[in-house]
């Protein structure tokens, strides 16, 4: 059922654009900055090697300030559609005084009322916040919307150390691996999985308590989660929103008439499977193999024709 | 923490000897204190001891007093802080050296005897320090010292049951079973028994587990509220394996107000052990955390089934049961289980045919090499097996360490800074009392240096003498000869002179370290600064000859990463790559490193010198996602299917970050291993993670296409 809306949301962004804005903020000292820019360099090659209908904008140095940041919202706030997405990036250092959230930036810092202003006059429907900075957690509250994904490094203000998060954001951008439902695109939320079993896997290896719990909200409402699922209905959206596309396949067979009938045929199975497993309790192992084997080659054999 | 706090039984007290004179007063506290602490009121008699103290704040008897008292009831920190405020008032004060070296001794702290001997000078006729002198030389396997030490005790109190108990322990660790001395003991107390209790230490001290096990039970048995002898009943019979038994002994401890750190701490984990799993053969029996057995049983079982194959070849001994190896991932678990306290700075311990080690991930990756601590454990088995357990330490720990290195030269640990600077400072023990070094240390490093010297005794043997001669000694020991009775024996020498030929072959063998160590911890340094100010050139130039001067430092900022790193930037990747394998071939453990080195290697074509690369990986951080993917991809690459089917299973034995993947590499080195049915429930795995996964599609297909053509 989920699959069924990714593809039909993926077919939606495929005449759609997607606006990427990455900030990498102040670093303080030249191995931060050095990281902090060199991460955001990379978001932005893997972006622009990906293709598709994207505009990448990224701020970092002396650039990264916020009257750069400010100019260019208001720039996406005029020329995006509602069909379009816009994904916003930050790392670097944060603070949180209790109240209110910064990034740290040369010369003022942006707050996370200042950003979530911005973000609310753009149009684009689909929106994604993804905050890695040190103190991040404290800026959930201030960026939470509805049809906006928020995720942040930290699980509250309060965790002030610098992160490791953006690393390991910016390894599942670019590693296959983090695609893990193997349709060619890794979602937010795919990357948001990889990341954070990442960062529990560094702390755990390093002997160190973790002094950063990343966070995912979609819902508009929450706290935000650390293990978004079905069970605590957080996901969903960022599950649908395409972070980088690994192929153009799927897109390519959706525009294809000669193909639709064979595509609905594997959408059907698709969905088909995932009830199967969504009733997997309450079946026998033995019964649920030989089911799920069947529906798998038979999707396995349309694929096959589709490819062909 | 002084605070057990019981105000009714003070006021009810103090209004009793409000009467008296001030000095009859506080007699009469004081007697009152000791009867309550001698009927184990311990809360009754602190708060008395707190309030004749706060009346006479500057008398040092009754702080000595109140700190054996917090001494007794295991606040050792608590009772050498009043010790020392006794000494503050009176310096030299005999009770509180006595009390500080008690304090020192139950932590096999060196300064114990010195402190002893110091209140001997104060207080010739104390006869505490005495028998407490006795008991450190036993410890250190000083049988005559701890007699002569027993015997001075009796001269000044001929019926001090614990002067009698100490040679009674000396006759019945040497085997004379029928020691007068315990019909003299109960003679005069036939419910003491500590003496039985005293035994049972110095047999557990000298790994000699079911017979310490043994006398604690006689404790037990002619004085059953000892709690302490109930205590370590319970958590030696845990060390053997034997937890049904060794929990009753703890809880009944428990139960009785005897909840000492050791007791607690041994009932939580005897509690955590619903965690773990256990795997049985014929020959062994392996214990593992239950989140990590998957992952870990490929190597570990295999691992010590080859060392102890080996072991028996080696040594010439057929175990008659099982070996039992208990992996802890968290290493306080490990330490409770090996001494019942957390803080233990050791990787592995054995107990007669029980081994506990610490699990690869209860360390930070790189800081231990699992399977070397194996086989260092394994070999102990064997030793302490032929041996009946009378082997002295530096014999066992020598041995266990010579057999690390002898299965491969680069396992085992590198000479460190440490024992370079013992050689430098002439502190390595003359071999008769190598034993001292590992029980009473007396500086931080010593016991650290004592297994390098051990290990290096057991080298030179096997060097000068062949390796038969350190079986044949192991066989004399089995007979409770001492060390020089053993040296003599088979090296036709006295200790002193062996000393003198192994402290010159080791002063031969480390001369250029120790000669230019200095100067290499210079070198060092500038090597490290030239490399942070990328001068790649004279980063190699200034190391060149300065890396074989100590070619043994692996450790963080080597010469061997610096050259690697440098030679990478200068573009020149062989010469990195050879640094790198130098780096390896030394024993380097940095995992990052090493997976630097494999793909280096990769990159040259090399892909079986890379696998190799990375196998060293799986005896010191199997767990790594990463490192068995690229291995698994390796070993199928070279059609190495077993292999490669190890590594993929293992990497879905630690929750992969991508699952589809990881069962599809399973499915097909299955499938190249000819196991079609395990490899198509695998690739039915893999699709019902991600169904639209093209690869696992196409050899699903494959595979079912082919089954109907058949």
């Amino acid at each position: 059922m989920r699959l069924a809306t990714v593809l039909l949301l993926l077919a939606g962004a495929a005449r759609a654009t997607t606006f990427y804005v990455t900030v990498a903020g102040l670093g303080g000292e030249p191995d931060y900055e050095q990281r902090f820019s060199g991460w955001a360099g990379e978001i932005e090659a893997i972006l622009k090697s990906a293709g598709g209908d994207a505009k990448i904008e990224t701020f970092k140095g002396a650039a990264a300030t916020r009257a750069n940041v400010r100019a260019a919202l208001e720039r996406i706030a005029h020329e995006a559609k509602p069909d379009d997405a816009l994904a916003v990036m930050l790392i670097g250092h944060g603070s949180f005084d209790g109240v209110d959230y910064k990034i740290n930036l040369p010369g003022p810092d942006l707050s996370a009322t200042d950003l979530a202003a911005l973000l609310d006059r753009v149009p684009a429907a689909r929106q994604l916040v993804v905050d890695m900075t040190s103190a991040s957690g404290g800026a959930m509250t201030s960026l939470r919307k509805e049809n906006r994904v928020v995720i942040t490094a930290t699980k509250s203000g309060t965790e002030r150390n610098a992160t490791v998060f953006a690393r390991f954001w910016v390894e599942a951008l670019r590693d296959p691996a983090a695609d893990t439902d193997k349709n060619e695109t890794i979602s937010a939320l795919e990357a948001f999985h990889y990341a954070e079993q990442k960062v529990a896997q560094y702390f755990e290896s390093q002997k160190r308590l973790a002094t950063e719990h990343p966070m995912l909200e979609d819902t508009g409402k929450g706290e935000g989660v650390r293990d978004p699922s079905a069970a605590n209905r957080e996901g969903l959206r960022a599950a649908a929103f395409p972070l980088v596309r690994l192929g153009a396949a799927a897109s390519a067979i959706a525009n294809n008439p000669e193909k639709k009938k064979l595509l609905a045929n594997k959408d059907q199975l698709e969905q088909q499977i995932d009830l199967l497993k969504y009733n997997k309790a309450a079946l026998a192992p033995d019964e649920y193999k030989k089911k799920l084997t069947a529906l798998l080659l038979e999707l396995a054999k349309t694929q096959q024709e589709l490819d062909q | 923490m002084r605070a057990f706090g019981l105000w009714a039984s003070v006021c009810f007290l103090a209004s009793a000897l409000l009467a008296q004179s001030p000095q009859k007063r506080a007699a009469s506290e004081l007697d009152q204190a000791e009867a309550l602490w001698k009927a184990h009121d311990y809360q009754g008699a602190n708060a008395v001891f707190r309030e004749l103290v706060k009346a006479h704040p500057n008398n040092p008897d009754y702080k000595v007093r109140w700190g054996r008292l917090y001494l007794d009831h295991f606040q050792p920190n608590d009772a050498a802080q009043l010790f020392f405020e006794a000494l503050a008032i009176k310096k030299d004060h005999p009770g509180a050296l006595l009390g500080l070296a008690l304090v020192a001794a139950d932590k096999f702290d060196g300064k114990a005897i010195e402190l002893a001997d110091h209140a001997l000078v104060v207080d010739p006729k104390l006869v505490e320090a005495h028998v407490l002198l006795a008991r450190l030389a036993l410890e250190d396997a000083d049988f005559i010292r701890a007699g002569e030490e027993a015997d001075k005790a009796l001269e000044i109190s001929a019926n001090n049951l614990d002067a009698m108990a100490i040679h009674a322990s000396i006759d019945w660790l040497g085997d004379k079973a029928d020691t007068p001395w315990i019909g003299r003991i109960l003679a005069q107390n036939s419910h003491y028994g500590h003496a039985y209790e005293l035994a049972g230490h110095f047999f557990v001290i000298n790994r000699r587990y079911e017979e310490g096990i043994a006398h604690y039970r006689k404790a037990i048995a002619i004085q059953p509220d000892l709690w302490t002898a109930h205590s370590q009943l319970g958590i030696n019979l845990m060390r053997l394996g034997y937890e049904e038994e060794a929990r009753s002994e703890l809880e009944l401890c428990w139960r009785n107000g005897y909840q000492d750190d050791p007791t607690k701490n041994t009932l939580t984990l005897l509690d955590s052990y619903k965690n773990f799993v256990t795997y049985r053969t014929d020959t062994t029996i392996l214990k593992l955390g239950k989140k990590e057995a998957d992952l870990l049983r490929p190597y570990f079982e295999p691992e010590m089934k080859r060392a102890l194959a080996t072991y028996e070849k080696k040594y010439g001994i057929k175990l008659d049961r099982p070996v039992q190896l208990e992996v802890y991932p968290n290493h306080e678990d490990f330490a409770v289980r090996t001494q019942g306290m957390p803080g233990l700075g050791a990787l592995g311990v054995t107990f007669g045919y029980v081994v506990a080690m610490d699990s690869p991930s209860g360390r930070r990756p790189g800081d231990f090499h699992w399977a070397s601590t194996m086989w260092h454990e394994l070999s102990h088995v064997y030793v302490l097996s032929a041996t009946h357990h009378r082997v002295p330490r530096w014999f066992t720990e020598g041995m266990a360490v010579y057999e690390e290195t002898a299965i491969s030269p680069d396992w085992g640990d590198r000479l460190d800074p440490h024992v370079i600077q013992a050689i430098k400072e002439k502190k390595l023990l003359p071999v008769a009392e190598l034993d001292r070094g590992f029980v009473h240390p007396t500086y931080p490093t010593q016991v650290v240096i004592s297994y390098f010297q051990a290990g290096r005794v057991c080298g030179f043997i096997a060097r000068e003498w062949g390796y038969a001669k350190l079986l044949a000694m192991m066989h004399d020991f089995a007979t409770n000869a001492t060390t020089p009775q053993v040296i003599e024996k088979e090296l036709t020498m006295r200790p002193e002179e062996f000393d003198k030929k192994f402290l010159a072959a080791i002063d031969t063998e480390t001369k250029t370290i120790v000669d230019g160590f200095d100067e290499w911890k210079k070198g060092l340094k500038e090597v490290a600064a030239l490399a942070r100010a990328g001068d790649n050139e004279q980063v190699i130039k200034r190391s060149d000859a300065l890396r074989d001067v100590y070619p043994d430092y692996v450790e963080a900022g080597n010469m061997y990463e610096f050259r690697s790193d440098a030679f990478l930037a200068l573009n020149n990747k062989p010469a990195a790559i050879d640094e790198l394998e130098r780096y390896a071939r030394i024993g380097g453990r940095n995992p990052e490193t090493l997976k630097k080195l494999a793909s280096l290697l990769v990159e040259a074509g090399r892909p079986a010198d890379a696998a190799v690369a990375l196998n060293r990986l799986n005896y010191i951080d199997p767990v790594d996602e990463d490192l068995h993917r690229r291995l698994g991809d390796l070993w199928f690459a070279q059609n190495n299917i077993d292999a490669a089917i190890r590594e993929y299973q293992a990497v879905l034995a630690w929750k992969p970050v991508d699952p589809a993947a990881s069962h599809f590499n399973l499915a097909k080195a299955y499938r190249s291993a000819n196991r079609t049915d395990d490899a198509r429930d695998q690739l039915v795995l893999a699709l019902e993670t991600a169904p639209g996964y093209r690869p696992a599609q196409k050899m699903l297909l494959e595979l079912s296409q082919a089954d109907q053509g058949k």
